[in-house]
Protein backbone atom coordinates (compact mmCIF):
# COMPACT_ATOMS: atom_id res chain seq x y z
CA UNK A 1 0.00 0.00 0.00
CA UNK A 2 1.25 3.45 -0.90
CA UNK A 3 2.41 5.16 2.34
CA UNK A 4 1.27 8.58 1.09
CA UNK A 5 -2.21 7.44 0.01
CA UNK A 6 -5.15 9.21 1.67
CA UNK A 7 -6.03 6.02 3.55
CA UNK A 8 -2.56 5.53 5.05
CA UNK A 9 -2.49 9.18 6.07
CA UNK A 10 -5.93 8.81 7.63
CA UNK A 11 -4.82 5.84 9.76
CA UNK A 12 -1.62 7.65 10.62
CA UNK A 13 -3.56 10.75 11.69
CA UNK A 14 -5.91 8.72 13.90
CA UNK A 15 -2.99 7.00 15.61
CA UNK A 16 -1.02 10.23 16.01
CA UNK A 17 -3.96 12.23 17.37
CA UNK A 18 -4.82 9.47 19.85
CA UNK A 19 -1.21 9.28 21.01
CA UNK A 20 -1.18 13.04 21.47
CA UNK A 21 -4.04 12.60 23.89
CA UNK A 22 -7.22 13.46 21.99
CA UNK A 23 -10.28 11.41 22.91
CA UNK A 24 -10.26 8.39 20.58
CA UNK A 25 -13.71 9.14 19.15
CA UNK A 26 -12.67 12.66 18.11
CA UNK A 27 -9.40 11.32 16.67
CA UNK A 28 -11.34 8.90 14.46
CA UNK A 29 -13.71 11.59 13.20
CA UNK A 30 -10.86 14.05 12.57
CA UNK A 31 -8.73 11.42 10.77
CA UNK A 32 -11.66 10.43 8.57
CA UNK A 33 -12.34 14.08 7.71
CA UNK A 34 -8.70 14.34 6.65
CA UNK A 35 -9.20 11.29 4.42
CA UNK A 36 -12.30 12.80 2.79
CA UNK A 37 -10.40 16.02 2.16
CA UNK A 38 -7.32 14.30 0.67
CA UNK A 39 -9.42 11.97 -1.47
CA UNK A 40 -11.33 14.96 -2.80
CA UNK A 41 -14.66 13.75 -1.41
CA UNK A 42 -17.43 15.77 0.21
CA UNK A 43 -16.44 16.43 3.82
CA UNK A 44 -20.11 16.53 4.79
CA UNK A 45 -20.03 12.75 4.39
CA UNK A 46 -18.51 12.48 7.86
CA UNK A 47 -21.59 14.13 9.36
CA UNK A 48 -23.87 12.10 7.11
CA UNK A 49 -22.33 8.74 8.11
CA UNK A 50 -22.32 9.62 11.78
CA UNK A 51 -25.91 10.87 11.85
CA UNK A 52 -27.42 8.17 9.65
CA UNK A 53 -25.44 5.46 11.40
CA UNK A 54 -26.56 6.52 14.85
CA UNK A 55 -30.11 7.19 13.70
CA UNK A 56 -30.69 3.87 11.96
CA UNK A 57 -28.83 1.37 14.12
CA UNK A 58 -31.59 0.40 16.46
CA UNK A 59 -29.48 -2.49 17.79
CA UNK A 60 -27.05 -0.05 19.44
CA UNK A 61 -29.75 1.09 21.84
CA UNK A 62 -29.26 -2.21 23.67
CA UNK A 63 -26.01 -0.77 25.02
CA UNK A 64 -27.40 2.08 27.16
CA UNK A 65 -30.19 -0.21 28.33
CA UNK A 66 -27.79 -2.97 29.43
CA UNK A 67 -25.73 -0.35 31.25
CA UNK A 68 -28.89 0.93 32.92
CA UNK A 69 -29.94 -2.60 33.94
CA UNK A 70 -26.56 -3.18 35.59
CA UNK A 71 -26.80 0.15 37.44
CA UNK A 72 -30.27 -0.66 38.74
CA UNK A 73 -29.09 -4.03 40.00
CA UNK A 74 -26.10 -2.50 41.73
CA UNK A 75 -28.17 0.17 43.45
CA UNK A 76 -30.41 -2.35 45.19
CA UNK A 77 -29.68 -5.24 47.51
CA UNK A 78 -29.73 -7.81 44.72
CA UNK A 79 -26.00 -8.37 45.05
CA UNK A 80 -26.30 -9.07 48.79
CA UNK A 81 -28.84 -11.78 48.30
CA UNK A 82 -26.92 -13.34 45.45
CA UNK A 83 -23.79 -13.51 47.57
CA UNK A 84 -25.57 -15.26 50.41
CA UNK A 85 -27.00 -17.76 47.97
CA UNK A 86 -23.59 -18.42 46.38
CA UNK A 87 -22.08 -18.83 49.83
CA UNK A 88 -24.57 -21.57 50.65
CA UNK A 89 -23.54 -23.24 47.43
CA UNK A 90 -19.73 -23.25 47.56
CA UNK A 91 -18.69 -21.61 50.86
CA UNK A 92 -18.09 -24.95 52.56
CA UNK A 93 -15.09 -25.83 50.42
CA UNK A 94 -11.50 -24.80 51.10
CA UNK A 95 -11.04 -21.27 49.81
CA UNK A 96 -14.82 -20.98 50.01
CA UNK A 97 -15.15 -17.22 49.80
CA UNK A 98 -12.81 -17.13 46.83
CA UNK A 99 -15.03 -19.67 45.05
CA UNK A 100 -18.08 -17.60 46.03
CA UNK A 101 -16.49 -14.64 44.27
CA UNK A 102 -16.24 -16.57 41.00
CA UNK A 103 -19.68 -18.19 41.22
CA UNK A 104 -21.25 -14.83 41.99
CA UNK A 105 -19.55 -13.41 38.90
CA UNK A 106 -20.89 -16.24 36.75
CA UNK A 107 -24.43 -15.61 38.00
CA UNK A 108 -24.09 -11.84 37.69
CA UNK A 109 -22.60 -12.24 34.21
CA UNK A 110 -25.80 -13.85 33.03
CA UNK A 111 -27.68 -10.68 33.99
CA UNK A 112 -25.24 -7.97 33.05
CA UNK A 113 -23.14 -7.30 30.00
CA UNK A 114 -20.42 -5.30 31.65
CA UNK A 115 -17.27 -6.36 33.50
CA UNK A 116 -16.73 -2.96 35.10
CA UNK A 117 -20.29 -3.00 36.45
CA UNK A 118 -19.64 -6.39 38.05
CA UNK A 119 -16.47 -5.18 39.75
CA UNK A 120 -18.15 -1.94 40.83
CA UNK A 121 -21.17 -3.81 42.16
CA UNK A 122 -19.56 -6.61 44.11
CA UNK A 123 -16.01 -5.28 44.53
CA UNK A 124 -16.47 -3.38 47.77
CA UNK A 125 -18.60 -6.03 49.46
CA UNK A 126 -16.38 -8.92 48.37
CA UNK A 127 -13.28 -7.07 49.52
CA UNK A 128 -14.70 -6.50 52.99
CA UNK A 129 -15.89 -10.09 53.32
CA UNK A 130 -12.68 -11.67 52.11
CA UNK A 131 -10.24 -9.55 54.12
CA UNK A 132 -12.23 -9.59 57.38
CA UNK A 133 -10.24 -11.32 60.17
CA UNK A 134 -7.27 -11.56 57.80
CA UNK A 135 -8.80 -14.48 55.91
CA UNK A 136 -7.26 -13.49 52.59
CA UNK A 137 -4.68 -10.86 51.74
CA UNK A 138 -6.23 -7.66 50.34
CA UNK A 139 -4.17 -8.03 47.17
CA UNK A 140 -5.47 -11.55 46.49
CA UNK A 141 -9.07 -10.50 47.12
CA UNK A 142 -8.76 -7.51 44.80
CA UNK A 143 -7.03 -9.56 42.09
CA UNK A 144 -9.71 -12.23 42.28
CA UNK A 145 -12.58 -9.74 41.94
CA UNK A 146 -10.83 -8.26 38.91
CA UNK A 147 -10.30 -11.57 37.11
CA UNK A 148 -13.72 -12.99 37.95
CA UNK A 149 -15.38 -9.81 36.62
CA UNK A 150 -13.87 -10.64 33.23
CA UNK A 151 -16.65 -13.22 32.83
CA UNK A 152 -19.35 -10.52 32.78
CA UNK A 153 -19.33 -9.67 29.08
CA UNK A 154 -18.46 -13.17 27.85
CA UNK A 155 -21.48 -14.92 29.33
CA UNK A 156 -24.56 -13.29 27.73
CA UNK A 157 -25.78 -10.60 27.72
CA UNK A 158 -22.72 -8.74 26.57
CA UNK A 159 -22.07 -5.13 25.59
CA UNK A 160 -18.87 -5.87 23.59
CA UNK A 161 -20.68 -8.60 21.63
CA UNK A 162 -23.37 -6.05 20.69
CA UNK A 163 -20.58 -3.80 19.40
CA UNK A 164 -19.07 -6.71 17.49
CA UNK A 165 -22.48 -7.51 15.97
CA UNK A 166 -22.55 -3.93 14.73
CA UNK A 167 -19.17 -3.98 13.00
CA UNK A 168 -19.45 -7.51 11.63
CA UNK A 169 -23.13 -7.78 10.69
CA UNK A 170 -23.50 -10.99 12.70
CA UNK A 171 -26.64 -12.11 14.53
CA UNK A 172 -26.55 -10.93 18.11
CA UNK A 173 -28.56 -13.95 19.28
CA UNK A 174 -26.01 -16.44 17.94
CA UNK A 175 -23.11 -14.40 19.28
CA UNK A 176 -24.64 -14.44 22.76
CA UNK A 177 -25.11 -18.22 22.59
CA UNK A 178 -21.53 -18.58 21.40
CA UNK A 179 -20.27 -16.88 24.55
CA UNK A 180 -21.92 -19.31 26.99
CA UNK A 181 -19.46 -22.23 26.91
CA UNK A 182 -16.29 -20.08 26.71
CA UNK A 183 -17.54 -18.01 29.65
CA UNK A 184 -18.24 -21.08 31.78
CA UNK A 185 -14.90 -22.55 30.74
CA UNK A 186 -13.08 -19.45 31.99
CA UNK A 187 -15.02 -19.67 35.26
CA UNK A 188 -14.10 -23.33 35.68
CA UNK A 189 -10.38 -22.77 35.12
CA UNK A 190 -10.45 -19.94 37.65
CA UNK A 191 -12.17 -22.13 40.22
CA UNK A 192 -9.75 -24.97 39.55
CA UNK A 193 -6.81 -22.65 40.11
CA UNK A 194 -8.34 -21.43 43.39
CA UNK A 195 -8.87 -25.04 44.53
CA UNK A 196 -5.20 -25.78 43.83
CA UNK A 197 -3.93 -22.62 45.50
CA UNK A 198 -6.26 -23.08 48.46
CA UNK A 199 -4.42 -26.20 49.63
CA UNK A 200 -0.99 -24.68 49.21
CA UNK A 201 -1.81 -21.38 50.87
CA UNK A 202 -4.21 -22.89 53.37
CA UNK A 203 -7.22 -20.72 52.60
CA UNK A 204 -10.00 -20.73 55.20
CA UNK A 205 -13.27 -22.64 54.96
CA UNK A 206 -16.61 -20.94 55.61
CA UNK A 207 -19.01 -22.53 58.10
CA UNK A 208 -21.28 -24.79 56.08
CA UNK A 209 -24.78 -23.42 55.60
CA UNK A 210 -27.22 -26.10 56.89
CA UNK A 211 -29.38 -27.69 54.24
CA UNK A 212 -32.61 -26.46 55.80
CA UNK A 213 -31.53 -22.84 55.22
CA UNK A 214 -31.25 -23.40 51.48
CA UNK A 215 -34.91 -23.01 50.51
CA UNK A 216 -35.13 -19.64 52.29
CA UNK A 217 -31.90 -18.33 50.75
CA UNK A 218 -32.93 -19.49 47.31
CA UNK A 219 -36.35 -17.88 47.76
CA UNK A 220 -34.63 -14.63 48.79
CA UNK A 221 -32.47 -14.63 45.70
CA UNK A 222 -35.13 -16.11 43.43
CA UNK A 223 -36.33 -12.90 41.72
CA UNK A 224 -32.72 -12.01 40.93
CA UNK A 225 -31.97 -15.52 39.69
CA UNK A 226 -34.98 -15.28 37.37
CA UNK A 227 -33.41 -12.35 35.55
CA UNK A 228 -31.30 -14.36 33.09
CA UNK A 229 -34.23 -16.67 32.43
CA UNK A 230 -36.44 -13.72 31.52
CA UNK A 231 -33.77 -11.98 29.49
CA UNK A 232 -32.66 -14.97 27.45
CA UNK A 233 -36.21 -16.28 27.24
CA UNK A 234 -37.35 -13.02 25.65
CA UNK A 235 -34.46 -13.13 23.26
CA UNK A 236 -34.56 -16.70 22.02
CA UNK A 237 -38.28 -17.26 21.95
CA UNK A 238 -38.36 -14.36 19.51
CA UNK A 239 -40.87 -12.45 21.65
CA UNK A 240 -38.74 -9.34 21.63
CA UNK A 241 -35.82 -7.91 19.69
CA UNK A 242 -32.45 -7.88 21.50
CA UNK A 243 -32.91 -4.18 22.17
CA UNK A 244 -36.34 -4.68 23.72
CA UNK A 245 -34.99 -7.59 25.77
CA UNK A 246 -32.42 -5.16 27.19
CA UNK A 247 -35.20 -2.71 28.06
CA UNK A 248 -37.20 -5.50 29.69
CA UNK A 249 -34.13 -6.50 31.71
CA UNK A 250 -33.67 -2.93 32.94
CA UNK A 251 -37.35 -2.66 33.85
CA UNK A 252 -37.22 -5.97 35.68
CA UNK A 253 -34.09 -5.01 37.62
CA UNK A 254 -35.73 -1.74 38.62
CA UNK A 255 -38.96 -3.45 39.63
CA UNK A 256 -37.17 -6.08 41.71
CA UNK A 257 -34.94 -3.68 43.61
CA UNK A 258 -37.52 -0.91 44.03
CA UNK A 259 -40.75 -2.75 44.73
CA UNK A 260 -39.86 -6.28 45.75
CA UNK A 261 -36.76 -5.67 47.85
CA UNK A 262 -37.70 -2.04 48.65
CA UNK A 263 -34.04 -1.11 48.61
CA UNK A 264 -34.09 1.58 45.91
CA UNK A 265 -35.57 5.07 46.22
CA UNK A 266 -36.17 7.84 43.69
CA UNK A 267 -32.75 9.28 44.47
CA UNK A 268 -31.07 5.99 43.57
CA UNK A 269 -33.05 5.77 40.35
CA UNK A 270 -31.97 9.29 39.41
CA UNK A 271 -28.32 8.55 40.29
CA UNK A 272 -28.42 5.34 38.23
CA UNK A 273 -29.77 7.32 35.28
CA UNK A 274 -27.03 9.94 35.56
CA UNK A 275 -24.21 7.39 35.83
CA UNK A 276 -25.58 5.33 32.95
CA UNK A 277 -26.01 8.41 30.78
CA UNK A 278 -22.38 9.43 31.36
CA UNK A 279 -21.10 5.95 30.45
CA UNK A 280 -23.40 5.92 27.44
CA UNK A 281 -22.03 9.21 26.17
CA UNK A 282 -18.38 8.22 26.43
CA UNK A 283 -18.95 4.90 24.67
CA UNK A 284 -21.34 6.56 22.20
CA UNK A 285 -18.65 9.00 21.06
CA UNK A 286 -16.40 6.07 20.29
CA UNK A 287 -19.19 4.40 18.32
CA UNK A 288 -19.78 7.64 16.42
CA UNK A 289 -16.10 7.78 15.46
CA UNK A 290 -16.13 4.12 14.47
CA UNK A 291 -19.14 4.65 12.18
CA UNK A 292 -17.27 7.34 10.25
CA UNK A 293 -14.01 5.36 10.13
CA UNK A 294 -15.79 2.17 9.01
CA UNK A 295 -17.21 4.12 6.07
CA UNK A 296 -13.64 4.95 5.05
CA UNK A 297 -12.71 1.27 5.29
CA UNK A 298 -15.69 0.40 3.11
CA UNK A 299 -15.03 2.87 0.30
CA UNK A 300 -11.33 2.03 0.31
CA UNK A 301 -12.42 -1.57 -0.34
CA UNK A 302 -9.96 -2.89 2.22
CA UNK A 303 -11.49 -6.39 2.36
CA UNK A 304 -10.85 -6.92 -1.38
CA UNK A 305 -7.35 -5.50 -1.25
CA UNK A 306 -6.53 -7.76 1.67
CA UNK A 307 -7.85 -10.95 0.15
CA UNK A 308 -5.83 -10.27 -3.00
CA UNK A 309 -2.72 -9.69 -0.88
CA UNK A 310 -3.33 -12.87 1.12
CA UNK A 311 -3.48 -15.02 -2.00
CA UNK A 312 0.29 -14.54 -2.14
CA UNK A 313 0.86 -16.02 1.32
CA UNK A 314 -0.08 -19.51 2.35
CA UNK A 315 -1.91 -18.45 5.50
CA UNK A 316 -4.06 -21.06 7.21
CA UNK A 317 -7.11 -19.89 9.21
CA UNK A 318 -5.60 -21.33 12.39
CA UNK A 319 -2.30 -19.51 11.99
CA UNK A 320 -4.20 -16.30 11.33
CA UNK A 321 -6.36 -16.76 14.44
CA UNK A 322 -3.26 -17.32 16.54
CA UNK A 323 -1.67 -14.18 15.09
CA UNK A 324 -4.86 -12.24 15.85
CA UNK A 325 -4.78 -13.53 19.42
CA UNK A 326 -1.22 -12.41 19.83
CA UNK A 327 -1.92 -8.95 18.38
CA UNK A 328 -4.99 -8.45 20.55
CA UNK A 329 -3.28 -9.65 23.72
CA UNK A 330 -0.36 -7.31 23.20
CA UNK A 331 -2.63 -4.39 22.32
CA UNK A 332 -4.81 -5.25 25.32
CA UNK A 333 -1.90 -4.41 27.58
CA UNK A 334 -1.84 -0.84 26.28
CA UNK A 335 -5.21 0.08 24.83
CA UNK A 336 -8.69 0.42 26.19
CA UNK A 337 -11.00 -2.45 25.17
CA UNK A 338 -13.73 -0.59 23.28
CA UNK A 339 -11.04 1.11 21.22
CA UNK A 340 -9.57 -2.25 20.21
CA UNK A 341 -13.00 -3.58 19.37
CA UNK A 342 -14.07 -0.61 17.25
CA UNK A 343 -10.75 0.37 15.65
CA UNK A 344 -8.54 -2.73 15.43
CA UNK A 345 -11.04 -5.57 15.02
CA UNK A 346 -12.69 -4.03 11.90
CA UNK A 347 -9.24 -4.00 10.29
CA UNK A 348 -8.64 -7.68 11.19
CA UNK A 349 -12.11 -8.89 10.30
CA UNK A 350 -11.95 -8.81 6.47
CA UNK A 351 -8.99 -11.20 6.43
CA UNK A 352 -10.90 -13.59 8.69
CA UNK A 353 -13.75 -13.48 6.18
CA UNK A 354 -11.39 -14.09 3.30
CA UNK A 355 -9.89 -17.10 5.08
CA UNK A 356 -13.32 -18.56 5.81
CA UNK A 357 -13.15 -18.19 9.59
CA UNK A 358 -16.61 -18.31 11.14
CA UNK A 359 -17.64 -14.76 12.17
CA UNK A 360 -19.28 -15.92 15.41
CA UNK A 361 -16.17 -17.88 16.41
CA UNK A 362 -13.95 -14.94 15.48
CA UNK A 363 -16.11 -12.52 17.45
CA UNK A 364 -16.17 -14.58 20.63
CA UNK A 365 -12.40 -15.19 20.45
CA UNK A 366 -11.82 -11.46 19.95
CA UNK A 367 -14.10 -10.50 22.84
CA UNK A 368 -12.59 -13.06 25.25
CA UNK A 369 -9.22 -11.65 24.27
CA UNK A 370 -10.24 -8.06 24.85
CA UNK A 371 -11.78 -8.96 28.21
CA UNK A 372 -8.53 -10.59 29.31
CA UNK A 373 -6.97 -7.29 28.26
CA UNK A 374 -8.95 -5.63 31.06
CA UNK A 375 -6.70 -7.32 33.63
CA UNK A 376 -3.35 -7.16 31.83
CA UNK A 377 -0.86 -4.61 33.16
CA UNK A 378 0.16 -1.87 32.65
CA UNK A 379 -3.19 -0.68 31.28
CA UNK A 380 -6.12 -2.70 32.63
CA UNK A 381 -9.31 -0.91 33.59
CA UNK A 382 -10.39 -3.62 36.03
CA UNK A 383 -7.01 -3.40 37.77
CA UNK A 384 -7.34 0.38 38.10
CA UNK A 385 -10.84 0.00 39.43
CA UNK A 386 -9.75 -2.50 42.09
CA UNK A 387 -6.84 -0.27 43.08
CA UNK A 388 -9.43 2.40 43.81
CA UNK A 389 -11.97 0.13 45.53
CA UNK A 390 -9.54 -1.99 47.58
CA UNK A 391 -6.85 0.66 48.12
CA UNK A 392 -4.12 -1.84 47.35
CA UNK A 393 -1.05 -0.85 45.27
CA UNK A 394 -1.26 -1.85 41.62
CA UNK A 395 1.91 -3.95 41.71
CA UNK A 396 0.55 -6.18 44.50
CA UNK A 397 -2.66 -6.84 42.61
CA UNK A 398 -0.71 -7.54 39.42
CA UNK A 399 1.40 -10.17 41.18
CA UNK A 400 -1.72 -12.02 42.31
CA UNK A 401 -3.37 -11.67 38.91
CA UNK A 402 -0.51 -13.37 37.03
CA UNK A 403 -1.38 -17.05 37.73
CA UNK A 404 -5.00 -16.37 36.75
CA UNK A 405 -3.81 -14.69 33.59
CA UNK A 406 -1.89 -17.86 32.76
CA UNK A 407 -4.88 -20.20 33.04
CA UNK A 408 -7.18 -17.76 31.23
CA UNK A 409 -4.80 -17.55 28.28
CA UNK A 410 -4.72 -21.35 28.30
CA UNK A 411 -8.53 -21.39 28.09
CA UNK A 412 -8.39 -18.80 25.30
CA UNK A 413 -6.02 -21.04 23.34
CA UNK A 414 -8.47 -23.92 23.75
CA UNK A 415 -11.39 -21.78 22.52
CA UNK A 416 -9.30 -20.71 19.54
CA UNK A 417 -8.24 -24.23 18.60
CA UNK A 418 -11.63 -25.87 19.10
CA UNK A 419 -14.28 -23.74 17.32
CA UNK A 420 -16.97 -26.19 18.45
CA UNK A 421 -16.67 -24.86 21.99
CA UNK A 422 -18.09 -21.61 20.66
CA UNK A 423 -20.28 -22.91 17.84
CA UNK A 424 -21.95 -25.90 19.50
CA UNK A 425 -24.80 -23.99 21.17
CA UNK A 426 -25.53 -21.62 18.25
CA UNK A 427 -25.67 -24.61 15.88
CA UNK A 428 -27.99 -26.42 18.25
CA UNK A 429 -30.39 -23.52 17.85
CA UNK A 430 -30.17 -23.32 14.11
CA UNK A 431 -27.02 -21.37 13.31
CA UNK A 432 -25.73 -22.34 9.90
CA UNK A 433 -22.01 -21.64 9.97
CA UNK B 1 -29.13 14.18 30.22
CA UNK B 2 -30.55 11.75 32.74
CA UNK B 3 -33.90 12.98 31.45
CA UNK B 4 -33.06 11.91 27.89
CA UNK B 5 -32.05 8.44 29.02
CA UNK B 6 -35.13 8.19 31.20
CA UNK B 7 -37.29 9.21 28.24
CA UNK B 8 -35.65 6.53 26.10
CA UNK B 9 -36.29 3.93 28.76
CA UNK B 10 -39.94 4.88 29.18
CA UNK B 11 -40.50 4.97 25.42
CA UNK B 12 -39.16 1.44 25.20
CA UNK B 13 -41.47 0.20 27.91
CA UNK B 14 -44.43 1.83 26.18
CA UNK B 15 -43.41 0.23 22.91
CA UNK B 16 -43.31 -3.25 24.40
CA UNK B 17 -46.53 -2.66 26.30
CA UNK B 18 -48.37 -1.45 23.22
CA UNK B 19 -47.20 -4.31 21.10
CA UNK B 20 -47.83 -7.19 23.47
CA UNK B 21 -50.51 -6.13 25.84
CA UNK B 22 -52.66 -4.03 23.54
CA UNK B 23 -51.68 -5.80 20.35
CA UNK B 24 -51.17 -2.42 18.75
CA UNK B 25 -47.67 -1.83 17.40
CA UNK B 26 -46.61 1.79 17.39
CA UNK B 27 -43.80 3.25 15.34
CA UNK B 28 -43.36 6.57 17.04
CA UNK B 29 -41.81 5.06 20.16
CA UNK B 30 -38.92 3.43 18.30
CA UNK B 31 -38.39 6.70 16.49
CA UNK B 32 -38.37 8.55 19.78
CA UNK B 33 -35.80 6.13 21.22
CA UNK B 34 -33.31 6.55 18.39
CA UNK B 35 -33.77 10.31 18.51
CA UNK B 36 -33.04 10.38 22.25
CA UNK B 37 -29.98 8.18 21.69
CA UNK B 38 -28.59 10.49 19.00
CA UNK B 39 -29.19 13.61 21.05
CA UNK B 40 -27.97 12.03 24.28
CA UNK B 41 -24.58 11.10 22.84
CA UNK B 42 -23.90 14.31 20.90
CA UNK B 43 -25.33 16.70 23.48
CA UNK B 44 -23.62 14.91 26.35
CA UNK B 45 -20.29 14.82 24.57
CA UNK B 46 -20.51 18.51 23.68
CA UNK B 47 -21.62 19.93 27.03
CA UNK B 48 -21.73 17.48 29.91
CA UNK B 49 -18.82 15.07 29.79
CA UNK B 50 -15.67 16.25 31.54
CA UNK B 51 -12.32 15.99 29.79
CA UNK B 52 -11.24 13.32 32.23
CA UNK B 53 -14.27 11.14 31.49
CA UNK B 54 -13.58 10.69 27.81
CA UNK B 55 -12.01 7.50 26.50
CA UNK B 56 -8.49 8.33 25.44
CA UNK B 57 -5.08 6.77 25.16
CA UNK B 58 -3.19 8.33 28.05
CA UNK B 59 -0.19 6.06 28.49
CA UNK B 60 2.12 8.59 26.85
CA UNK B 61 0.50 11.82 28.00
CA UNK B 62 0.65 10.73 31.62
CA UNK B 63 4.28 9.57 31.32
CA UNK B 64 5.82 12.77 29.90
CA UNK B 65 6.56 15.97 31.79
CA UNK B 66 4.23 18.98 31.89
CA UNK B 67 6.11 20.88 29.15
CA UNK B 68 5.89 18.03 26.67
CA UNK B 69 2.27 17.41 27.63
CA UNK B 70 1.48 21.05 26.92
CA UNK B 71 3.13 20.87 23.51
CA UNK B 72 1.27 17.67 22.66
CA UNK B 73 -2.00 19.17 23.82
CA UNK B 74 -1.48 22.22 21.62
CA UNK B 75 -0.58 20.11 18.55
CA UNK B 76 -3.60 17.85 18.99
CA UNK B 77 -5.93 20.76 19.73
CA UNK B 78 -4.86 22.71 16.64
CA UNK B 79 -5.29 19.65 14.41
CA UNK B 80 -8.75 18.99 15.85
CA UNK B 81 -9.93 22.58 15.47
CA UNK B 82 -8.62 22.78 11.89
CA UNK B 83 -10.19 19.49 10.78
CA UNK B 84 -13.55 20.07 12.46
CA UNK B 85 -13.50 23.64 11.20
CA UNK B 86 -12.76 22.52 7.64
CA UNK B 87 -15.63 20.06 7.60
CA UNK B 88 -18.11 22.39 9.29
CA UNK B 89 -19.42 24.15 6.14
CA UNK B 90 -19.93 20.80 4.39
CA UNK B 91 -21.69 19.38 7.43
CA UNK B 92 -23.85 22.52 7.54
CA UNK B 93 -24.94 22.09 3.95
CA UNK B 94 -25.67 18.38 4.51
CA UNK B 95 -27.80 19.02 7.57
CA UNK B 96 -29.72 21.93 6.05
CA UNK B 97 -30.27 19.88 2.90
CA UNK B 98 -32.04 17.24 5.00
CA UNK B 99 -35.00 19.63 5.36
CA UNK B 100 -36.46 17.82 2.34
CA UNK B 101 -37.05 14.73 4.47
CA UNK B 102 -39.29 14.13 7.44
CA UNK B 103 -39.18 11.29 9.94
CA UNK B 104 -41.79 8.68 9.15
CA UNK B 105 -43.93 8.72 12.30
CA UNK B 106 -43.42 11.92 14.20
CA UNK B 107 -43.00 13.96 11.00
CA UNK B 108 -40.08 15.88 12.42
CA UNK B 109 -38.06 17.56 9.72
CA UNK B 110 -34.71 15.77 9.55
CA UNK B 111 -32.74 19.00 9.46
CA UNK B 112 -34.10 19.69 12.95
CA UNK B 113 -33.39 16.14 14.06
CA UNK B 114 -29.83 16.30 12.72
CA UNK B 115 -29.09 19.88 13.80
CA UNK B 116 -27.56 18.46 17.00
CA UNK B 117 -24.51 17.54 14.95
CA UNK B 118 -23.87 21.20 14.12
CA UNK B 119 -24.31 22.13 17.77
CA UNK B 120 -21.93 19.33 18.69
CA UNK B 121 -19.28 20.26 16.11
CA UNK B 122 -19.43 23.95 17.04
CA UNK B 123 -19.19 23.13 20.74
CA UNK B 124 -16.19 20.84 20.16
CA UNK B 125 -14.41 23.60 18.24
CA UNK B 126 -15.15 26.24 20.88
CA UNK B 127 -14.22 23.90 23.70
CA UNK B 128 -10.86 23.07 22.16
CA UNK B 129 -10.15 26.71 21.34
CA UNK B 130 -10.71 27.44 25.01
CA UNK B 131 -8.41 24.55 25.99
CA UNK B 132 -5.79 25.85 23.56
CA UNK B 133 -6.00 29.30 25.07
CA UNK B 134 -5.47 27.83 28.53
CA UNK B 135 -2.52 25.77 27.29
CA UNK B 136 -1.02 28.80 25.55
CA UNK B 137 -1.17 30.74 28.80
CA UNK B 138 0.87 27.99 30.41
CA UNK B 139 -1.78 26.07 32.29
CA UNK B 140 -1.38 22.29 32.36
CA UNK B 141 -4.20 20.12 31.08
CA UNK B 142 -6.34 18.33 33.60
CA UNK B 143 -4.26 15.36 34.72
CA UNK B 144 -5.59 12.30 32.90
CA UNK B 145 -7.09 9.73 35.23
CA UNK B 146 -7.80 6.41 33.57
CA UNK B 147 -9.74 5.28 36.60
CA UNK B 148 -12.60 7.67 35.93
CA UNK B 149 -12.99 6.83 32.26
CA UNK B 150 -15.80 4.37 31.94
CA UNK B 151 -16.44 2.48 28.77
CA UNK B 152 -19.30 0.19 29.66
CA UNK B 153 -17.21 -2.92 29.09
Amino acid sequence: MNPASPFSLCVLAIVALSLLGLPVGHAMIAGSVLYLYLAGLDMGTAAEQLLNGMYTSYLLLAIPLFILAAEFMNSGSIMDRLLRWCNALVGRYRGGLAQVNVVQSIVFASMSGSALADAAGSGKLMQTLMTRDGKYTPAFAAALTAVSSVLGPIIPPSIPLVLYALISDTSIGYLFLGGVIPGLLLGIVQMALIALTAKRRNFPVEPAVPLREWPRLTWDAFPALMMPVILLGCLYSGITTPTEAAAAAAAYALAVSAFLYRSTGWRDVYNSLVTSARITVSIGMLIAGALVFNYVITIENIPRTLSVMLKGYELSPLVYLLIVNLILLVLGCFLEGTTILLVIVPVLLPTAHALGIDPVHFGVVAVVNIMIGLVTPPYGLLLFMMVKIAEVPLKDIVREVMPFLGVMIGALALITLVPDLVLFLPRLLGYKG
Amino acid sequence: MAGLLGLMFVAFLLQIAFRYFFNFPVGWSSELTVATWLWLVLWGSAFVLKESEEIRFDLITSAVGPRARRAMGIAAGVALVVLYGMSFPAAWSYVTFMKVERSSYLHIRLDWMYSIYLVFAAAVIVRHLWLLWRLARGKDTEAPDSRTASSGL
